[in-house]
Order: C-alpha cells, then sequence, then structure tokens
C-alpha cells in the first residue's frame, strides 16, 4: 500500500499535466505564433517526461498523450499516440544511456524530436492527404518549430521541476519499470 | 508480463506501436458514425466552450500583440500600402465601370454589395474562436453551429483589416466541414485538401483554385492559351454545386507555365489576411448551390485528407 501510493501520486502528476496541456494548446498557444509557427506543447511534455523518467514512462506517457491530442484536436486517431509513444521512448533510452549532461540537452533533444516527429507527420499528410510542398514546408514550418519548441521546452521544464510535477536532474521519483 | 525488466520494456513498446497502428486503420476504415469518431466528436465538443471563453480572455492580448507588430513594421510598409492602395482603388473604378455593362462583374471586390450572392442569400455572423494547431490543415472553428442554421459545405465569407499581402481584406474564406450544436469548423481556402471551382476575371479563365501547405493559393488547370495577367480579379466560377459566383478570391500574383505541362499554374494572392481573420460570414440559405439542407444535430468530424463532400 505504501509503496503504491507514490506511484498513484505519480500517475495523478502526469494525468494532471496531460489535462493541462490541452487547456494551454487550445486556449493558448494555438493562439499564439512566433516566428510563424506554434509550440507544440504536447510534444514538449513527452520529451520532459521522456527525459526525467526514462524510456517506459515516457512511452506510456507519450501514447496518452498522442491519443488525447488526437481526440481534441481532430487529428487521425493514431498518429500522433503513434509518433509521441516513440518519441517518449526514443528520448527515455537516449538519457538512459547517455545521461543528461546538461540542461541545453533537453532544448537540443526537444528541437531534434520536434522537426523529426514533424517530418514523420509531414510524410503522413503528404502519403494521404493532399499534395504536400514538403521542402518548403521544411524551411518556412519544420525548422522555425522546431527552434521554438527547443527554445520553449527549458523554461518549461524548469517550470515543471519547480512545481514539483517533474523530479529534479538527479533525483529518485517512482517509475513504471 | 516477462520478469526481466528489458523485455517487459520491449514487449510494451511494441504492444502500444501494435494498438496505435490498428487505432489509425479503425479510424481511417470506419464511417464517420464510428466508434472513434464518435469520441473524436464527445472532444471536439467538450473543448469549444473552453476555447469560446480562452478567446475572449485571450482577445485584448493578442490585439495588443498585432498592434506592436504592426506599428513595428508601420514604417517599411507605409510606402507600400499606399502603391496597393492606389492600385486597389484604380481596379476599383475600373471594375464599377464595368459593372455598368456587365452584371456579372459588378461590385467583386467590394463584399459589402449583396448582389454578389445570391437573391435571398442570409448570412450568420460567428466569431473565430479556434484555429488548426499545425500548419498541415488550415482551418478555423467559430461559435455558430446546427443551432444557429449551419449545415456542411456551407461558404464562408470574410473581412480583415487590410495588412501586408492581402489588398482589400475582403473575399472567400472558405466553407463548413464539420458542425456541432454551438459549433463549426471551417476548411480555408488556403487548406491543402480545399479546392474551389474559380474564373480569372478579364480571360474569363477558369481553373481550380486549391490550397497549399505553404499557406497560399495555387490555380491550376487553367488552358494555356488564354492570356491572364498579374493582377487580374480572381473569383468563383460557380461549378462545383458549392460556392456562389462571382465571391472575389484573390489576384493573380504571378503565372507559371512549363512546357510539358498543358495548363498554365497561376499563384493568387487572397484577399483574405487568414492570420488576422476574427469574424467570418457564413452564407446560409439558398441551398441552390449544393448546401445540404439534412439536420446536423451531431459534429461530423473532419476525415484529414478527405475534403467533404
Amino acid at each position: 500500500m505504501t509503496a503504491l501510493a507514490p506511484r498513484l501520486l505519480s500517475v495523478l502528476k502526469l494525468g494532471l499535466i496531460i489535462v493541462a496541456a490541452v487547456a494551454i494548446q487550445a486556449a493558448l498557444i494555438s493562439r499564439l505564433r512566433i516566428l510563424g509557427v506554434t509550440a507544440d506543447v504536447f510534444l514538449i511534455l513527452v520529451v520532459l517526461v521522456g527525459v526525467s523518467r526514462g524510456a517506459v514512462t515516457g512511452m506510456l506517457f507519450g501514447f496518452v498523450a498522442g491519443l488525447t491530442a488526437d481526440i481534441v484536436f481532430l487529428d487521425p486517431i493514431g498518429l500522433r499516440t503513434l509518433v509521441y509513444l516513440a518519441t517518449g521512448f526514443a528520448v527515455g533510452r537516449y538519457v538512459e544511456e547517455f545521461g543528461l549532461s546538461s540542461a541545453w540537452v533537453i532544448v537540443l533533444v526537444t528541437a531534434v524530436v520536434s522537426l523529426g516527429s514533424q517530418v514523420i507527420y509531414g510524410l503522413f499528410q503528404f502519403a494521404t492527404g493532399p499534395e504536400g510542398e514538403l521542402f518548403a514546408m521544411m524551411r518556412s514550418q519544420m525548422l522555425p518549430a522546431a527552434v521554438l519548441d527547443g527554445l520553449v521546452a527549458a523554461p518549461l521544464y524548469l517550470g515543471l521541476v519547480r512545481l514539483r510535477v517533474l523530479p529534479a536532474p538527479g533525483a529518485s521519483e517512482p517509475s513504471f519499470r | 508480463m516477462p520478469r526481466n525488466p528489458v523485455v517487459r520494456r520491449r514487449v510494451l513498446f511494441t504492444a502500444l506501436i501494435v494498438v496505435s497502428l490498428l487505432l489509425l486503420t479503425a479510424f481511417f476504415r470506419e464511417p464517420a458514425t464510428g466508434v472513434l469518431h464518435t469520441v473524436q466528436q464527445g472532444g471536439f465538443g467538450a473543448l469549444s466552450p473552453l476555447q469560446s471563453l480562452a478567446s475572449r480572455a485571450v482577445q485584448p492580448f493578442e490585439d495588443g500583440w498585432r498592434w506592436v507588430g504592426q506599428a513595428v513594421q508601420a514604417n517599411d510598409q507605409n510606402q507600400g500600402m499606399r502603391m496597393q492602395l492606389e492600385e486597389l482603388r484604380g481596379q476599383l473604378v475600373t471594375l464599377r465601370e464595368a459593372s455598368q455593362e456587365n452584371e456579372r462583374l459588378k461590385g467583386l471586390l467590394d463584399m459589402r454589395q449583396a448582389d454578389i450572392f445570391p437573391q435571398g442569400a442570409t448570412f450568420v455572423v460567428a466569431r473565430v474562436i479556434g484555429r488548426s494547431a499545425t500548419k498541415w490543415q488550415s482551418w478555423v472553428q467559430i461559435d455558430k453551429g446546427s443551432a444557429d442554421g449551419i449545415v456542411l459545405n456551407q461558404p464562408v465569407v470574410g473581412a480583415t483589416i487590410p495588412v501586408s499581402g492581402s489588398l482589400s481584406g475582403k473575399g472567400l474564406v472558405g466553407k463548413v466541414i464539420a458542425v456541432a450544436a454551438h459549433a463549426a469548423q471551417i476548411q480555408l481556402v488556403i487548406d491543402p485538401g480545399s479546392s474551389v471551382a474559380a474564373v480569372v476575371q478579364g480571360p474569363r479563365a477558369e481553373g481550380i483554385v486549391e490550397g497549399t501547405v505553404a499557406g497560399g493559393l495555387l490555380m491550376d488547370y487553367v488552358e494555356r492559351d488564354k492570356l491572364v495577367e498579374e493582377k487580374l480579379v480572381v473569383v468563383t466560377s460557380g461549378f462545383g454545386q458549392i460556392f456562389p459566383k462571382g465571391i472575389p478570391i484573390g489576384l493573380v500574383q504571378t503565372i507559371g507555365e512549363v512546357d510539358v505541362n498543358i495548363f498554365k499554374q497561376i499563384v493568387v494572392l487572397p484577399f483574405v489576411d487568414f492570420s488576422s481573420l476574427e469574424e467570418v460570414m457564413v452564407l446560409t440559405s439558398p441551398v441552390q448551390f449544393g448546401v445540404g439542407v439534412e439536420a446536423m444535430d451531431s459534429v461530423v468530424p473532419l476525415d484529414p485528407g478527405v475534403t467533404a463532400p
């Protein structure tokens, strides 16, 4: 029972993060364009959870966050789910293997992951939807969005650590492993 | 479940990947009334009040942000704006003169003239309360829905404050592609999945205006023997049974011709500045040009990449 309590608390925290992400993305972020693009709070959170809690929690969180985003933002159900769970897993594995040497790693990882996920998303749209201009989008949308996501990740991570929603670097927190 | 953490992790990862792929497959295979679509409808409907509320709360900050941005650019744009204004005035005068001879050309650049729409046309004015989260789709969500008489495929027009890149600010916005009781989703004409039958005024060159993922407009399938010049006005042709004839779309910006292509491709500069779209007008009647008349009590969600019939 005592071992279960921190785990439940951890799940509750992550659930609240998703609820807050829906509200923030829908109400605020989607209306705020910087560099001509909007940040993807869900993707950033998946990266942060993967970084701070490892591959298994990262992919579970990615799965739930992606499913939620698919539902409320009218994307094909399963698309973001797939991309985010792969993101959570990959980021978690990276940090488990190589550690988190600097806070800048979070910025860099988020930017790279953001670019990668947008390319996948774009390829999917290209394959299933109308004719796309992938290279034009790469320059005008994907790269600015990757930069923005990376820049937003750092303060968001610090804020969530300060609010004790995510563990501080080096701190031991319950994981699903 | 395996005891080895590594094996367990791999099994879990594989299982989740499989579940995601199954969800994706099921979503595309099931009809619009299927379970996954129904769940999505619930999410869409539940989020509407939040977006409506946020829209009102954030509006002053948006206005302030926009004002700052416009003020910074104002000096650079001033000269260009004056030239554009003169060009627009010239075109407006020309069109007004032509309208005395040809009723069809009358007032295409002025959305306030009601006679560009079918007789008896009525409008529902709605506020924009949400926008697509990614650039791969271009849609807006409005605060009016089936309770206000909005149904699928109704044309939507709008007016924005003229800013850089937008000459008159008034023109075609898109069409309704999903409806809830008090909200609706509008596919913008710049959406890559949008296609509108259009005609270039003057040479009467017909074609299809399509959105691009870069947020622009491209008019395709224009016969090469038609002499199209820059700055000509592009309007809806009335073909396609959705958009009434004569709604201004934009101006011919550049004309592309490739030897191996039997058609011209024309880049169209839209009249409406979609990034600052705050209010739109949904053309709710009459139904002669293909607007559905069936009651839409539930949301019909958007299938990405698929234009609603």
